[in-house]
């Protein structure tokens, strides 16, 4: 394989980016709507959250603010995972299509190929605006000295909760290479795990939380690095390196889980019908 | 001719049959989410023994009939929509069949696929699981069916709305996507009417969102008075005839502005 600088690299990202806004502004009205449409999907749970609160002012010593704040990592951390994996999510269907076979006869990485070929605007930006109105919202009122350090690591766990659902969904990815339909069982284990990890996962019984510790990390995208800021008495019974181990979480895991893909793409055979070869 | 609609029903009902995992994902998912709500709820009422009247068992049973419901109650929402956009619709119209039943019967087949092959065991887990309540009475749980089928019959014909519009605009995700949303908030499927704002509840009795949802979910409770009820199911009747009166004339517009593109 040839060898690119990174200055090509990064030429040859943005020319990617510059296509898919192209094919984003083709349709501005549907593509508005369909921001639109996950803006509202997202904000279910939130305003759930917030008619709750409203009239139970705390549950667990959480008030609404401290909640919301909880909420607001996995909005933005997955607001970022869509904007630089959605290649990865959507790479089962790549597989089916044979599309995955044209990435394979270009002479550049195919992890960066699925990279930058695909980001899903409307998802980054509905997530995203769910986020960011809660971080507004949130981040100065619930008692956070906002000093460089905590800046620093706000942006480190916020990249470490976007590695960790990175690795769940390309752990997935994997199975397509082996012919294993995978779709269903992540949406359900991906998606359910990102509502449990909405609350404090002090709310529910030990069985759950070790779950959301050891096999879907997902307490390591809000609940440990909001614990870091709040310090709220449920955190009492975890160990305090926890809330430090987010960013080594979602490296290590991202990494055990690409050598995986290595395996996978070597024994990959093609389907053969190239729909849009 | 009514034979004919039976056996659309029957082809839905058995279409259904072929997704295996699609239907243990939807078993598995609904028992999931009762799961975590009812956690979220314990948690809420640990420190009170009863919100406004009403107990932690009572708000339990609530959230495991609201997500039976709401499993009862997933339609083919893109199922006109497809046929529009392909063309397929122009054959479907030539049938000597009323395009409408032909929808109805496709949903009413999906739907008694989910009752008895979806929510019958999900309903068993919960009663083991979640020590849900037994229906108020005997009567209650007769109205609590009717109710309930109404409730499903305004969501239908709700959505029929909506379906319809891809008449004009082909693509329907986003607005099939901000209906589920006002459904999912305003009906008191995820938080009951009477944990709302004043404001917000008198705007939700308004609307025939509370029928979806609430007003099922209530009975079975035993938390409408029983002189109260069959105002109630009327009130679900109503609104009922007017969603479907407004689908009724949205599909003769529809059906006259009907542009195939090839097909």
């Amino acid at each position: 394989m040839i060898k690119h600088t990174l200055w090509e690299k990064t030429a040859l990202f943005f020319r990617y980016s510059h296509l898919n806004m192209k094919l984003v502004l083709e349709y501005k009205l549907n593509r508005s709507l369909i921001t639109l449409a996950i803006f509202c999907r997202e904000m279910i749970s939130v305003v759930v959250m917030v008619l709750i609160l409203l009239r139970f002012l705390h549950i667990r010593g959480w008030d609404l603010h401290e909640l919301l704040f909880l909420y607001s990592f996995l909005f933005l951390s997955y607001s970022l995972f869509v904007f630089l994996f959605a290649g990865i999510r959507d790479f089962d269907g790549m597989v089916h299509s044979g599309e995955f076979d044209r990435l394979l006869t270009r002479p550049i990485g195919l992890m960066f190929q699925i990279i930058s070929a695909r980001i899903d605007f409307p998802a980054t930006l509905g997530h995203g605006i769910v986020g960011v109105v809660l971080f507004l919202n949130t981040a100065f009122s619930v008692g956070i000295d906002w000093t460089w350090q905590n800046a620093l690591y706000y942006i480190l766990v916020i990249l470490g909760g976007t590695m960790i659902q990175a690795s769940i969904f390309l752990l997935s990815a994997c199975f397509s290479f082996w012919t294993i339909k995978t779709e269903n069982m992540r949406n359900l284990l991906f998606f359910n795990s990102r509502r449990i990890a909405g609350y404090p996962i002090t709310f529910y019984p030990m069985l759950i939380q070790k779950l959301l510790i050891f096999v879907v990390p997902f307490s390591f995208v809000n609940y440990f690095p909001s614990q870091f800021f709040l310090r709220k008495d449920d955190f009492a019974p975890f160990w305090e390196g926890y809330l430090y181990l987010t960013p080594v979480v979602g490296i290590v895991l991202f990494f055990l889980v690409y050598l995986i893909w290595r395996k996978g793409v070597r024994s990959y055979t093609s389907t053969g019908n190239s729909m849009f070869g | 001719m009514s034979r004919a609609y039976l056996e659309l029903a029957k082809k839905s009902f058995q279409n259904n049959l072929v997704y295996r995992a699609e239907y243990l994902a939807g078993v598995l998912n609904a028992v999931v989410m009762i799961f975590v709500n009812i956690s979220i709820w314990r948690a809420i009422y640990e420190e009170e023994g009863a919100l406004e009247g009403v107990q932690f068992k009572m708000m339990a049973t609530y959230v495991v009939l609201s997500f039976l419901l709401q499993t009862l109650y997933v339609m083919d929402e893109y199922f006109v929509e497809v046929k529009v956009r392909s063309g397929l619709i122009s054959s479907d119209l030539l049938k000597p069949i009323s395009f409408r039943l032909f929808v109805f019967s496709n949903t009413i087949g999906t739907m008694i696929f989910r009752l008895l092959l979806q929510l019958s065991p999900a309903l068993l887990l919960s009663i083991v699981l979640f020590q849900m309540l037994p229906p108020f009475s005997v009567t209650m749980t007769l109205y609590f069916a009717i109710s309930a089928l109404l409730g499903f019959l305004v969501l239908y014909n709700l959505n029929f709305l909506v379906w319809i519009s891809s008449f004009w605009f082909y693509w329907t995700f986003s607005l099939v996507t901000i209906k589920d949303a006002a459904v999912l908030i305003f009906s008191g499927a995820l938080v009951p009417v009477w944990f709302m704002p004043d404001w917000l509840a008198d705007f939700v009795e308004a609307t025939p969102f509370a029928s979806i949802y609430s007003t099922p979910i209530r009975i079975y409770l035993g938390m409408i008075p029983e002189n109260e009820i069959v105002t109630g199911l009327l009130v679900q009747v109503l609104w009922v005839v007017i969603l479907g009166l407004a689908g009724a004339v949205l599909w003769h517009r529809a059906s006259r502005k009907l542009c195939v593109q090839g097909g």
